[in-house]
């Protein structure tokens, strides 16, 4: 199971970080100052540590400089938007940079990509019957191989990684086809009824109105 | 061209003009005279020949009634060689104006024997070859004849001295006008050295140096301009470092706003994504649409507050007199009813002229700072009494006015946080302060208010002991701005 430390001062802040990663399959711990980050990072190995600026005690930059020896890949997370303050951020060896407001999908995007950099991703995931070795992009069904295409496999991906929640049809066009959405295109739907068929998803994808799909599992 | 050359240049063509004409006048009158010298030198000898042609004259054995040709030319032959080589010539013309004897080398031509008529001298100065004359011609009368005597003096030495003068003036004055130029051209660049050195100061200047100052060299109109301009330069700098400071703080403040506005918003945006794209159990859908509602009462305050600032700093304070009674009494029945706190109120009654709803807001904000700051029950005292001057005598003298204190026994503000907490969006304890539904604006809106009492707030803190926040209401200040708000 992947550690990962968030540090905001804000309450309601950790617990959203918190209740979208722990749905997402990793284990958290919050913590609400800068001092009480250092001290969390000392006692536990943290796979990831998300630290906002702002912060009483000592400040983000600070907790970077004090835990670089930890090697812990950092994500800041701050309302700090300027040029400056995000070079600064990334300069003291920060792997990522996301600005509040965030879009939670893209926490967890980003969140995925650095882990992957560290090599720190499950590599296989199993859900259910369905195996998905996302490095070889193979997917086994019930021990035996299915065959997607790269288009398929990159859908069934993006719904994996994003368990329970539901998708938008603009961010899925978005995200598999580089694209701008076409209202009228039946692409995507295509896709997922080919997807439910070979994985035997026809309960677990479902179609939520008005929005796009969701992987319940 | 440079100033400095134009000087020189200048210079240096009145120094030539002055010395070639002074020096041509110069020489021109020592030859003058000594010309007109020459000249009554030969016009004696003239007449010292012609007295001695006469004195001859009579010696002549009297054969014919008249003077004969013949012995007018053995005469002048005489006159002409007991000049014992001084270069005596002469020449003899009778009545019709031939010429009866002349020596050798008199050359000149007959213009002036023409003009010389019996009686009458007439003298000219001639040129032959190289040399000069000055010929002289008189009448002499001896044995009834008439005949005109003509000398001509060598003055060649008169003219050449005049050259002489010329030449060695000329070299007189190329060595001058050479030390003048050498000496105008020190004289030149120091004069022009405070132009010179403000030039490098505007320059500076120009280039962002606004620190750098021009040296003052002298103490003359270009030394004053120096002075002047480095006190131009010091009330720039200032007026700049004014607009930066204010730059900052606007920064600072669009900075700390923007963090003010996206933290809430970051928690709206979040959660209510949740909320709609996820299938949440009941725990965690309350708890999302809870940060959602507290988030979002937590931007109204916020807003709020920031619409108070602006509407206080553009509508101003409306003065009036009134009682502090009625503030105080005001005060006591909105706080008295809350029993988590012991508040103890004390004041004087007086009248005092201010914007009475706006110092109610000050107090108001402040009262709840001091119970945010305390734990339940403990004592906040709330005072105001006036300040005459004999009681205020270690202040300056013009601290006359009615006093206003709130003080509590909380937790205090570490001295080196004091003069940030009137920032706005500043707290000394966030999570506490959140908690307690602060934005960080209430002492800023504060000053904001006491700034238009002409006015601010003292505050005086021991961490762990408590705070007492104070202001005065002025009396000469409030009546200042009375009148002003009658206009």
């Amino acid at each position: 199971m992947i550690k990962i430390l968030i540090v905001d001062d804000e309450k309601p802040i950790c617990d959203l970080i918190d209740m979208n990663l722990s749905s997402a399959g990793y284990s958290c711990v919050a913590v609400q100052d800068g001092l009480a980050a250092i001290e969390a990072v000392e006692k536990n190995a943290f796979d990831l540590v998300l630290l906002d600026i702002m912060l009483p005690g000592a400040d983000g930059y600070d907790v970077m400089e004090y835990i670089k020896p930890y090697k812990v890949p950092v994500i800041f997370i701050s309302a700090k938007h300027e040029v400056k303050d995000r070079v600064k951020g990334l300069k003291l060896g920060a792997d990522d940079y996301l600005i509040k407001p965030f879009d939670v999908t893209e926490l967890l995007a980003r969140v995925e990509a650095v882990l992957r950099r560290y090599n720190k991703t499950d590599k296989v995931i199993a859900l259910g019957d369905v195996e998905i070795d996302v490095e070889a992009r193979r997917v086994k069904r019930g021990g035996s191989p299915v065959s997607l295409t790269s288009k398929e496999f990159d859908l069934m991906q993006l719904f994996v990684e994003n368990r329970n929640v539901a998708l938008f049809r603009e961010n899925l066009y978005e995200r598999v086809w580089d694209d701008e959405y076409f209202a009228n295109s039946r692409t995507l739907d295509l896709h997922v009824q080919r997807l439910r068929k070979k994985l035997g998803w026809e309960k677990s994808l479902v179609a939520v109105y008005k929005v796009g799909y969701r992987l319940e599992l | 061209m440079k100033f400095s050359r134009k000087l020189l240049l200048w210079t240096t063509i009145i120094i030539a003009i002055t010395l070639g004409l002074s020096g041509f006048y110069f020489v021109n009158y020592v030859f003058r005279t000594s010309l007109e010298r020459e000249v009554g030198q030969a016009l004696d000898e003239n007449s010292i020949l012609r007295f001695a042609f006469q004195t001859a004259a009579l010696n002549v054995p009297l054969k014919y009634d008249l003077l004969q040709d013949g012995s007018v030319e053995q005469i002048a032959s005489n006159l002409e060689t007991s000049g014992q080589g001084s270069g005596r010539l002469l020449r003899l013309s009778d009545e019709e104006k031939k010429v009866l004897y002349a020596s050798d080398g008199f050359e000149a031509d007959d213009a002036l024997l023409e003009e010389t008529e019996e009686n009458r001298y007439a003298y000219r100065v001639i040129r032959q070859g190289e040399r000069y004359y000055i010929q002289t011609g008189s009448s002499v009368n001896a044995l009834g004849r008439v005949l005109y005597l003509e000398t001509l003096r060598d003055v060649s030495q008169v003219f050449a001295e005049r050259e002489t003068g010329f030449t060695v003036y000329r070299r007189l004055m190329v060595l001058m006008l050479a030390l003048g130029i050498v000496i105008m051209h020190f004289i030149a660049s120091r004069l022009t050295k405070p132009i010179r050195l403000l030039m490098k100061a505007t320059r500076e200047m120009a280039a962002g140096d606004y620190g750098y100052r021009a040296e003052q060299v002298s103490n003359d109109e270009l030394g004053q301009l120096t002075q002047d301009f480095n006190h131009m330069s010091e009330a720039l700098e200032k007026t700049i470092d004014q607009l930066e400071e204010e730059v900052q703080s606007r920064e600072e403040f669009v900075g700390a706003f923007a963090h003010e506005l996206k933290t809430p918003l970051t928690s709206i945006i979040g959660y209510a994504d949740m909320l709609r794209s996820r299938k949440l159990d009941e725990e965690k859908s309350f708890r999302s649409a809870n940060y959602i509602y507290t988030e979002g009462k937590r931007l109204e305050t916020m807003s709020l507050r920031l619409l108070d600032i602006m509407v206080t700093k553009k509508e101003g304070a409306r003065l009036q007199k009134a009682a502090t009674e009625t503030l105080f009494e005001y005060l006591r029945n909105m706080f008295l009813p809350k029993e988590d706190m012991d508040f103890q109120f004390s004041y004087e009654p007086a009248v005092v002229t201010a914007d009475i709803s706006l110092i109610q807001t000050v107090l108001v904000n402040l009262i709840d700072n001091a119970c945010k700051a305390s734990e339940p029950g403990s004592r906040i005292e709330i005072s105001g009494h006036v300040v005459e001057p004999a009681s205020a005598k270690r202040e300056k003298e013009d601290k006359k006015g009615y006093w206003f204190g709130v003080r509590d026994h909380g937790i205090g503000i570490p001295a080196e946080e004091i003069s940030r907490v009137t920032q706005a969006f500043y707290m000394v304890d966030k999570s506490r302060a959140r908690s307690r539904n602060g934005a960080g604006l209430g002492l800023a809106l504060c000053t904001e208010i006491l700034a238009l009492h002409g006015s601010r707030l003292e505050i005086e803190s021991t961490p762990g002991q408590g705070t007492t926040v104070s202001f005065l209401l002025r009396e000469e200040g409030k009546e200042a701005q009375h009148e002003e708000s009658h206009v």
